[in-house]
């Protein structure tokens, strides 16, 4: 009996000693940078969210000092009933918008389908900061298109609210994010099964009752995806409530003022944490009712005689998706114009000048290339624990892939600021590590934020990818890396490069993380428009933001021309 | 060059969300140069078995051995194997040459045997001019893609070679013509080589041997012939070839000729069948007896004391016909195939017949595990 167990242990060591450890050893890579520079940060908010103020890190004594100022402070207050209002006002007003949008250009006979599609992705991926500032240029004090509008509005003895301010906000945000609902739901209505549709019309509903049994229903899904989205990101966005928020403060801006205004890591790491528990809130809201009413929706070719082809429908839908494309375009075409002017005044821009666009090279080299440095970097660097991790969760499937899979996408629901908070945190002066200030900080807040973009990228090809071909490799002899070296990294190498594009386009024009991270040598493109903005230089920030778009732009049209995708497509993972 | 393959009480389960015992204990042994049929309905066990000799799954406990040598812990990257996958898995990404290639040139070895061995190995399955267009193997028929699969399994010589129903996704025709290739080549090359399938007319077509598998277990090993003819057990028989099944109770018993009671009505009949091993049999006993369609026959309605049945389908099979007969049995209707070599004059579907045993074969299996 012993002599058997013996045995059986010295099969088992020999068993562990034949086993081919480079797999291991390459995955232990992003799991310890994993652990250090998002479990650690994360933990160390935890820790000093209950920490008094002015305290450096440690294990006591724990307060809720922090959190009582959301009773008792009416800036606390205040900012907490914004972001609510505004996200909620945002989500209704995206789904009012992005719905019908969908819809029609999915179901209505209408030209330029392609155009639209493509024109509608543009808000998404313009720095949103940008468009708020355009949208003062139009709609401010003195702004250009205001005048008008009031006159029209003066009618009706109404009048246009002030751009600075709540209405400014959700305004700005509405345009910015309604291409989620509107792609997502276009989407969805494509790709109901026609077959369900004619099959309650042979059983005789009416296109109205069949819309409101069928359709409805089975587009709720996605409809409700993009709505969470656009929750998330309205909770999580910087730029535009810093903007135009005035007076006016959100969570994320409560957290630049503690972190800016007062240096209260422990401050801000409680409001950090109550953002975050609002966003997982959501989250779980999606999973929980949404998910389970998901339906597999087998996608069949829509013939063009089942679209809607009456002339009144299709006049509708032509010109509401023209107006919504134009004003939602307008501010990119105004801060086109705007950089060739000195000034925008009340009947519009003033001075033409090249000036802005001469003067580039000299005010504003530093940060663009620290701009490009670092989002080339941190691209790199996502793209290969991205990879990485998705090979490990897709092929491995070790015990406890699905926390991996949680950490990985954690980062993706938490706002830009809480990173920040939580790099602050963890790695400030009086760190183990202290990063504050270096490049080093920004690049790991761009890798923590933007990898799940490249890792659902990979593991979206991995799942297309049989695992057989793997399987062959091994059987023919080649050991774990030469199988993925010859084999596996070549079939999910499309995968890989559309995820890394989309994370260097993103991080071109990253702001909310980079705020709370730069210091004078690191100023990135980004912050440079934003202090132009601060300083009223206009025509500046117009030609730094046109220069930005421009490279942006051109950068992911080209990866889609490459890999033979449409723009649109390359944004469902968000 | 081709080894043995010998399996010492093999065992694998799964464990995940449900617990699997997909191989419950097998030990057998194959011989050097053998073309050997896993044979089975799906869940069987079979793909595990496969899976485990290449090494791409662990085994619970257990050991195997290609010739002398242990390779259970061998990751299957060391074992100088060949695998064709149903899929085939051909790279999309590389071209027919570099798909055959690829065993070679993971070896090192130097590019002029890699080309002379491709050519040679083009050659022998049948492609011999595909590698002058070289194209993406996506762009070649499943025949085709079926031969550059086995091309590229064999082009390094492996001890083993190992088929996971490499068949399944060609159509009948190309099937039939596919297998009688795949013995082909076995038999030039003779590497060793697992077949598994689960069509049994494949099996028996192409295996010098072979297993039926069910649960996890292997019920019988041997030749086609051998199991045809002398089935272990009731589910053997009825896998490899057609089996009707009637439930019955030995009367009596002298020598090898036994009594039996059949049916509802009591039909008795006397016989010489073949007793599986898996049956002791004295007077009295409970049994299921058991007939080819081509033993029973088809006659009209005359006396009693014969066992009748309705026809409800009649099939031109082209060598044979054969008659759908429904009985009652135990007040459950059961549908019998019988194989007649002509039409039975006067015999339509929907016709009252009666059906004759015969007196030298047929079969006796313990009661009950027909399926």
């Amino acid at each position: 009996m012993a002599m058997k167990a013996k045995e059986e242990k010295r099969g088992r060591l020999s068993r562990v000693l034949q086993k081919d450890f480079t797999p291991y050893l390459v995955f232990s890579i992003p799991l310890i940078f994993l652990v250090i520079f998002l479990v650690w940060p994360l933990l160390t908010t935890l820790v000093r969210a209950f920490l008094p103020a002015g305290r450096t890190f440690s294990l006591g004594p724990f307060s809720l000092a922090n959190f009582e100022r959301f009773s008792t402070s009416n800036l606390y207050q205040g900012s907490l009933r914004n972001s609510f209002i505004i996200s909620f006002s945002v989500v209704f007003f995206t789904l009012l918008i992005g719905v019908p949008m969908g819809y029609f250009v999915a179901r209505v006979k209408m030209p330029f389908k392609r155009l639209i599609l493509s024109l509608g992705i543009l808000p998404v991926i313009m720095p949103s900061f940008v468009g708020a500032f355009s949208w003062v240029l139009l709609l401010g004090r003195q702004g250009f298109a205001r005048s008008y509008i009031n006159m029209f509005l003066g009618m009706f003895g109404m009048e246009l609210p002030s751009i600075y301010g709540l209405f400014g906000i959700i305004f700005t945000m509405t345009l910015t994010y309604y291409p989620f609902v509107f792609l997502l739901s276009y989407g969805a209505f494509e790709a109901v099964n026609p077959l369900l549709e004619e099959a309650a019309m042979l059983m005789g509903a009416k296109r109205k009752r069949i819309l409101r049994t069928i359709t409805l229903p089975l587009v709720i899904p996605s409809v409700g995806a993009g709505a969470i989205l656009v929750f998330i990101r309205a909770m999580g966005n910087f730029g535009i409530p810093a903007m135009l928020g005035g007076d006016q403060y959100v969570l994320p801006t409560l957290i630049y003022f503690r972190v800016n205004g007062f240096w209260d890591i422990n401050g801000a790491s409680a409001i950090a944490l109550v953002s975050v528990a609002i966003t997982g809130g959501a989250l779980l809201l999606q999973k929980f009712i949404i998910s389970k009413r998901e339906y597999e929706t087998i996608s069949a070719s829509r013939s063009e005689n089942e679209l809607h082809s009456h002339p009144v429908i299709r006049i509708v839908a032509t010109v509401y998706c023209g107006i919504i494309l134009l004003v939602s375009l307008a501010p990119q075409i105004t801060m086109f114009v705007m950089s060739f002017f000195t000034r925008w005044g009340s009947s519009g821009p003033e001075g033409f000048t090249l000036a802005n666009y001469t003067r580039i090279p000299t005010i504003a080299s530093r940060p663009i290339l620290n701009s490009l440095f670092l989002a080339t970097t941190a691209s790199l660097l996502c793209a290969i624990l991205g990879c990485l991790i998705a090979y490990i969760t897709e092929r491995r499937r070790p015990k406890g892939a699905i926390i991996l899979d949680l950490a990985i996408m954690a980062p993706f629901i938490l706002p830009g600021t809480v990173v920040s908070v939580a790099l602050i945190s963890g790695f400030g002066g009086d760190s183990w590590l202290p990063l504050t200030g270096t490049f080093a900080i920004i690049l790991v807040a761009y890798v923590i934020r933007r990898t799940p973009y490249v890792f659902r990228s990979v593991v979206a090809s991995l799942s297309q990818l049989d695992p057989t071909l793997e399987e062959a490799s091994m059987i023919a002899g080649a050991s774990w890396l030469y199988t993925f070296r010859r084999v596996s990294f070549p079939l999910i190498l499309p995968g890989i490069i559309s995820g890394t594009i989309l994370t260097f386009a993103t991080l071109l024009q990253e702001l909310s993380t980079t705020i709370l991270l730069y210091s004078s040598g690191t100023r990135t493109l980004p912050i440079q428009i934003w202090g132009a903005v601060a300083d009223g230089k206009f025509g500046e920030a117009s030609a730094l933001s046109t220069l930005l778009v421009l490279v942006v732009f051109i950068v992911v049209y080209g990866m889609n021309r490459f890999l033979g995708q449409s723009i649109s497509s390359s944004f469902k993972t968000g | 060059m081709s080894s043995s393959i010998s399996y010492k009480d093999v065992k694998k389960t799964f464990t995940g969300s449900q617990v699997v015992h997909a191989l419950k204990k097998v030990s057998f042994k194959i011989e050097p140069g053998e073309l050997f049929c896993l044979l089975g309905p799906s869940g069987c066990g079979k793909t595990t078995l496969l899976r485990c000799t290449a090494g791409l799954e662990s085994l619970t406990s257990g050991r195997i051995f290609y010739d002398e040598t242990d390779v259970t812990t061998i990751p299957p990257f060391r074992r100088n194997i060949g695998m064709v996958f149903q899929s085939f898995a051909l790279y999309p990404h590389m071209n027919v040459f570099e798909n055959v290639a690829y065993g070679l040139r993971v070896r090192g070895v130097d590019e002029s045997t890699v080309k002379s061995k491709v050519t040679q190995i083009m050659d022998l399955v049948g492609l011999p001019d595909v590698l002058e267009r070289n194209p993406s193997p996506t762009a070649l028929s499943g025949g085709q893609q079926q031969r550059v699969a086995v091309a590229r399994a064999l082009v390094y010589d492996p001890q083993i070679l190992l088929l996971d129903e490499p068949l399944a996704n060609l159509d009948a025709k190309l099937r039939r013509h596919m297998r009688a290739e795949i013995r082909r080549i076995q038999k030039i090359t003779n590497v060793t080589t697992i077949f598994v399938t689960h069509d049994q007319e494949e099996a028996m077509a192409i295996g010098d041997r072979l297993a039926i598998m069910r649960d996890g277990l292997i019920e019988q090993i041997g030749s086609s012939d051998e199991i045809y003819h002398n089935p272990n057990n009731a589910f053997v028989s009825n896998f490899i070839g057609k089996m009707n099944f009637f439930s019955g109770q030995i009367t009596s018993t002298q020598g090898e000729r036994y009594t039996v009671k059949l049916g509802k009505e009591d039909y008795t009949m006397s016989f010489t069948p073949k007793v599986a091993p898996d049956v002791a049999v004295s007077e009295g006993d409970r049994v299921t007896v058991g007939f080819r369609p081509e033993h029973l026959k088809i006659k009209p309605v005359s006396t009693n004391g014969e066992m009748q049945g309705r026809v409800r389908i009649i099939q031109h099979l082209g060598q044979v016909i054969r008659y759908e007969v429904v009985i009652e049995e135990q007040g459950q209707e059961r549908t019998i195939e019988i194989d007649m070599l002509g039409l039975v004059r006067g015999v339509g579907e929907g016709d009252l017949i009666a059906i004759e045993f015969p007196e030298q074969v047929g079969f006796l299996f313990a009661e009950g595990g027909e399926d």
